[in-house]
C-alpha cells in the first residue's frame, strides 16, 4: 500500500521499469514487503540499528576528539540482482582484475605496456602509489591485489559502469556480511523461496587467499590482520575479519623483524609470521622505508617482504593500478594483456594533465565531477551541478597548479532504488561494491554492499559523508 | 597469545572488577546515610571520605575539587569523566580494553559490556543515578557479576581466561583489602553499636553477610571478620581466595606445578600466598590491622608489576635490536598511566 506513491525519477530505477512496471523479478519481495506495516518496519529498522550498536557494528567518525562510533544507517528494501545480470557483472569484474594484476606484474617487472606505449610512461612513473623501490621484486604467486572492492554504478539506461578499482585496501565487506544477518534475523518473512545465494563463505575465502601465498607452506602458516588500531574507522571490520577467519589481529608494535624475518610478539616469546593481510597503507606499513613518522608500522617489514619471507596482502605499490589516471587506460589494458574487449564498461574521464583536456575541463567545471586521483572515501571531489562558484574556482586553481592530480567525468545520474525514508519509500540513488579475491582462483562474492545516498538527490554515497546501506541479493535463477 | 592482547584482557577484567567494587562500596554507604549511621557523618567530616580512602582516590578528588560542595564527591567517584577511576571511566576502559582484545572473548560477552558502556556513558545513566543511586549502583553490579557469568559460560579455558582471571582476582583482594582497612583507620572501640554497624557495612559490601552469620550469628567481632575476609580459603571475596586463584592462574598459564615457581610473578605470588596460609587473625591485630593490609598491598602491587615484566614487556635481551623505541613506548607509557590509577 505504501509502494503506491513511489515514482521513479526520470532515471533508471532499480525496482521499476520504464513503463512503471515491477520488474518481475522484484514482485515476489514486493508482495511480502506490502503486508508489512509500515510502522512495523520503521520499528524494526530502529531495532535493528540498536543491535548493530550494541554488537559494535559501527564506524568511527574522524575529526572528533572522543572518536564517535556510528551505525551505518541501514534500509530494509533489499536490493535485488537476477542470475543472468550477475553473470555478466562478474565475468566482467573477473576480467578486469585479471588485468589489473597482470599490468602491475609488467609495471614491476619489464614494463612492456609502456615501452609499447599503450599507456604513456608518465602516467606510470608519476603516480603517488607507483613505488618504484618495488621494481624487479618478486610477490607470491604472482599476484599483487588480492583483495579488491570494484565500486559499480548503473547509467540511465541500467548499464553497469565501474566507477572506481579499489586495489589498496578495500573496506566494507563486514557490512555486507552482518547486513544479510541482520535482515535473516529481522525480516525473515522477506526472503520467502527468493534463492538468494548466501555471503557467508567469504571469511573462509579470504582466508584461502592469504593461506595460498605463504611463503612456507606448511599446514597451517601464520597469517594476521595488521590493523592501525582501535581508533581507525574501520577498526570493527578489521576485527570482525579476524575473529571470523580465527587469526590473530595485530598492530605493528605486536611485530618484530629479525633477520629478515617478521615475528609477532606473544605472552610464550615471539613467533613467526608468514602472511600479513594489511589494513594500513603503503605509506605506514614500514618508517625504516616510507614514512618515517609513521608509528602504525613495523621497522624492518619492508626487507622482510623483499627478502620474500613474509607476504603482503595487497602486495605494496597496488595503488599505481587504482590511480584515477591509470583508471583510463584500463580498458586499453584488458585489450593489451587479454586480447579481449571489457564487458564492462566505465565513465568516459578526461585527464588534466592532457592539454587538450584540461581545457575541455576548465571551460566546463559546471557540469563535471572532478576528482583527485589519489583519494578516497569521498574526499577530494568536485560535483559541478551542485557545487557553488567558490568551490569551483577553487578546483579551477587546484587544477592548474597540479594537473596530474586531477581527472574529470561527466556526470552520471546512477541509478535509483527505493529506499524507505520517514515511512515511505522514495527513490535514492545507489552504487554497489563488490568483493573480489584473487587466490588460487578468482572468485567474486555473489552480492558485494550496495550504498546508498539517504540525502535526496545527493550521489555520495560515503559511510564519513551521509550515506547508508542495503542487504544485495543475488538471485540464484 | 599476543602480549598486547593478554594486557588488555587482564585490564579489561580488572577494572570491570574495579568498577563493580566502587559500586558495592557506594551502595552500602548510601544506606549508612540514610541509617544517619557511620562515624565521619557523625564527627561532621565529608560523608564519601571513607570510600575516597579505600579507592584511594582522595588526592585526585582534592585536585579536581578544592573546594568541595555537596555532591562534588558522589559525582566524583561515579559519573566524573576526569576521574580516571570513576565508575564511568572504569567502564569506559574496560570496554575499550574489550573493544581491542574483541577477536578473543565471545560476542556474549562483547554485548554485556558494550550495554553497560552505553547505559553509563548516556543520559540514561544520569538519570537513573539521580533518581534512584541504589538502582544505578545495582545495576553496576549485576551486570559485572552477569559478564562474569557470561565469560565462565562461554569462553574456553585457555590463556586468555587465565589472564582474564588473574585481572579480577587482583583487583578483587586489593579492593576487600582497602575495604578491611577503612575499618582499620575509624576503629572507635568505645562505641559498640556503631563498631557493629560498620563490620555489618563491610560485610554487607562483600556479599559476606549471610556468610558470616551463617557461622558467627549475629555478633560481630574483628577476628571473625578477618578470618572470613582475609583468611577464608571458602569464600570467594576473601584476599586468601582471591590470591590462590591468581596463583592458580599464574600456573596454569606456564604449567609450573603449584609449590615452585618459574618467573617472578610466579614467585611473588606464590610467597603471599602463603604468608597468608600460615597467618591468623590475631596475627593480623596484633602486627596492627593497617600496617598488615599496607604490606599485602605492597605484595600485590609487586605481583602486578612482575606480571607486566614477564608477559608484556618482552625482555630487553631478545628484542633491543628490533623493536624501535618509538613504537615500543606507547605500550610503556599505556601501562604507566594504568598504573598510576590505581
Amino acid at each position: 500500500m505504501f509502494l503506491k506513491p513511489y515514482r521513479p525519477a526520470d532515471l533508471f530505477d532499480e525496482l521499476i521499469d520504464s513503463n512503471g512496471q515491477v520488474r518481475p523479478y522484484y514482485q515476489p519481495v514486493v508482495d511480502r514487503l506490502f503486508h508489512l506495516d509500515p510502522a512495523d518496519l520503521a520499528h524494526k529498522v530502529k531495532n535493528l540499528e540498536l543491535l548493530f550498536l550494541k554488537h559494535g557494528v559501527t564506524f568511527t567518525v574522524y575529526g572528533d576528539e572522543r572518536g564517535t562510533e556510528r551505525v551505518f544507517p541501514f534500509d530494509p528494501v533489499p536490493r535485488l540482482i537476477p542470475a543472468l545480470e550477475w553473470e555478466t557483472v562478474e565475468a566482467g569484474l573477473i576480467q578486469r582484475i585479471t588485468a589489473l594484476n597482470l599490468f602491475l606484474y609488467d609495471v614491476y617487472h619489464e614494463q612492456k605496456i609502456l615501452s609499447d606505449k599503450v599507456i604513456p610512461e608518465e602516467v606510470v612513473l608519476s603516480a603517488a602509489h607507483f613505488r618504484p623501490e618495488f621494481v624487479g621484486i618478486k610477490v607470491p604467486r604472482n599476484t599483487y591485489i588480492h583483495v579488491c572492492g570494484t565500486d559499480l554504478i548503473r547509467d540511465r539506461d541500467g548499464r553497469y559502469l565501474v566507477l572506481e578499482d579499489n586495489g589498496r585496501c578495500p573496506s566494507g565487506v563486514s557490512y555486507v556480511l552482518e547486513n544479510r544477518a541482520a535482515m535473516k534475523r529481522f525480516f525473515p518473512q522477506l526472503f520467502g523461496s527468493s534463492g538468494v545465494r548466501p555471503v557467508d563463505t567469504y571469511p573462509a575465502d579470504l582466508l584461502a587467499t592469504l593461506q595460498y601465498i605463504a611463503p612456507r607452506q606448511t599446514a597451517l602458516p601464520n597469517c594476521v590482520l595488521l590493523t592501525p588500531g582501535v581508533h581507525n574507522s574501520a577498526y570493527f571490520e578489521h576485527s570482525f575479519l579476524a575473529r571470523q577467519m580465527g587469526i590473530e589481529i595485530v598492530e605493528g608494535r605486536d611485530l618484530a623483524v629479525l633477520d629478515g624475518f617478521v615475528f609477532m610478539r606473544t605472552t610464550h616469546g615471539l613467533k613467526q609470521v608468514d602472511v600479513i593481510y594489511r589494513r594500513i597503507d603503503d605509506d605506514f606499513l614500514d618508517p625504516k622505508v616510507f614514512r618515517k613518522d609513521s608509528m602504525l608500522g613495523v621497522p624492518g617489514l619492508v626487507d622482510a617482504v623483499r627478502r620474500g619471507n613474509v607476504a603482503l596482502a595487497n602486495a605494496i605499490g597496488t595503488g599505481v593500478a587504482d590511480d584515477k589516471v591509470t583508471y583510463a587506460y584500463v580498458p586499453d589494458m584488458i585489450r593489451y594483456y587479454l586480447g579481449q574487449e571489457p564487458i564492462l564498461d566505465q565513465v568516459p574521464t578526461f585527464l588534466a594533465w592532457r592539454d587538450e583536456d584540461r581545457k575541455y575541463i576548465l571551460e566546463h567545471l559546471p557540469e563535471l565531477v572532478v576528482k583527485a586521483a589519489n583519494e578516497s572515501g569521498g574526499y577530494g571531489m568536485l560535483i559541478g551541478p551542485m557545487a557553488t562558484k567558490a568551490e569551483i574556482e577553487e578546483f579551477r586553481v587546484r587544477i592548474e597548479a597540479t594537473p596530474r592530480n586531477y581527472i574529470a567525468q561527466p556526470v552520471v545520474y546512477f541509478s535509483q532504488h527505493p529506499t524507505l525514508i520517514d515511512g515511505a519509500l522514495e527513490g535514492r540513488h545507489v552504487d554497489l561494491r563488490p568483493f573480489i579475491l584473487c587466490g588460487e582462483t578468482t572468485k567474486v562474492l555473489p552480492g558485494g554492499l550496495t550504498r546508498v545516498a539517504l540525502k535526496r538527490g545527493s550521489l555520495v554515497v560515503n559511510s564519513s559523508q551521509g550515506g547508508g546501506s542495503k542487504d544485495t541479493w543475488v538471485l540464484s535463477h | 597469545m599476543l602480549s598486547r592482547v593478554a594486557d588488555h584482557l587482564y585490564w579489561m577484567s580488572r577494572y570491570i572488577e574495579r568498577a563493580e567494587n566502587i559500586a558495592r562500596l557506594m551502595q552500602v554507604s548510601v544506606e549508612l546515610l540514610l541509617d544517619g549511621g557511620g562515624s565521619s557523618a557523625r564527627k561532621g567530616g565529608d560523608y564519601w571520605s571513607p570510600v575516597l580512602a579505600a579507592t584511594a582516590m582522595e588526592g585526585a578528588f582534592r585536585l579536581l575539587y578544592p573546594d568541595p560542595q555537596p555532591g562534588d564527591s558522589s559525582y566524583f567517584l561515579t559519573l566524573d569523566e576526569r576521574n580516571p577511576d570513576s565508575i564511568r571511566s572504569c567502564i569506559r576502559e574496560a570496554r575499550e580494553n574489550a573493544r581491542t582484545a574483541r577477536d578473543q572473548i565471545s560476542d556474549e560477552m562483547w554485548s554485556e559490556l558494550n550495554q553497560l558502556y552505553l547505559l553509563i556513558d548516556s543520559d540514561r545513566g544520569a538519570a537513573l543515578l539521580e533518581a534512584t543511586p541504589q538502582a544505578f549502583f545495582e545495576k553496576i553490579i549485576q551486570s559485572s557479576l552477569l559478564f562474569g557469568g557470561i565469560t565462565s559460560a562461554t569462553l574456553s579455558r585457555t590463556e586468555g581466561w587465565h589472564f582474564l582471571q588473574l585481572g579480577k582476582f587482583l583487583e578483587r583482594a586489593d579492593k576487600t583489602s582497602r575495604f578491611l582497612d577503612i575499618k582499620a583507620q575509624s576503629v572507635d572501640p568505645s562505641d559498640t553499636d556503631l563498631e557493629a554497624l560498620e563490620w555489618g557495612t563491610i560485610l554487607r559490601a562483600c556479599s559476606a553477610q549471610a556468610s558470616y552469620r551463617r557461622v558467627n550469628g549475629t555478633e560481630f567481632s574483628a577476628e571473625r571478620v578477618l578470618d572470613l575476609l582475609l583468611l577464608s580459603t571458602e569464600f570467594p571475596r576473601s584476599v586468601r581466595f582471591c590470591v590462590r586463584m591468581a596463583d592458580e592462574m599464574l600456573h596454569n598459564i606456564t604449567g609450573t606445578l603449584t609449590g615452585r615457581y618459574s618467573n617472578r610473578c610466579e614467585k611473588l605470588a606464590g610467597a603471599l600466598l602463603a604468608r597468608l596460609n600460615f597467618a591468623a587473625a590475631s596475627d593480623v591485630l596484633d602486627r596492627g590491622l593497617h600496617d598488615y593490609i599496607d604490606d599485602l598491598q605492597v605484595a600485590l602491587n609487586e605481583t602486578a608489576q612482575a606480571i607486566f615484566e614477564t608477559y608484556v614487556l618482552i625482555p630487553q635481551d631478545t628484542t633491543q635490536n628490533i623493536i624501535h623505541p618509538a613504537t615500543f613506548d606507547p605500550l610503556g607509557y599505556h601501562y604507566q598511566s594504568q598504573q598510576q590509577q590505581q
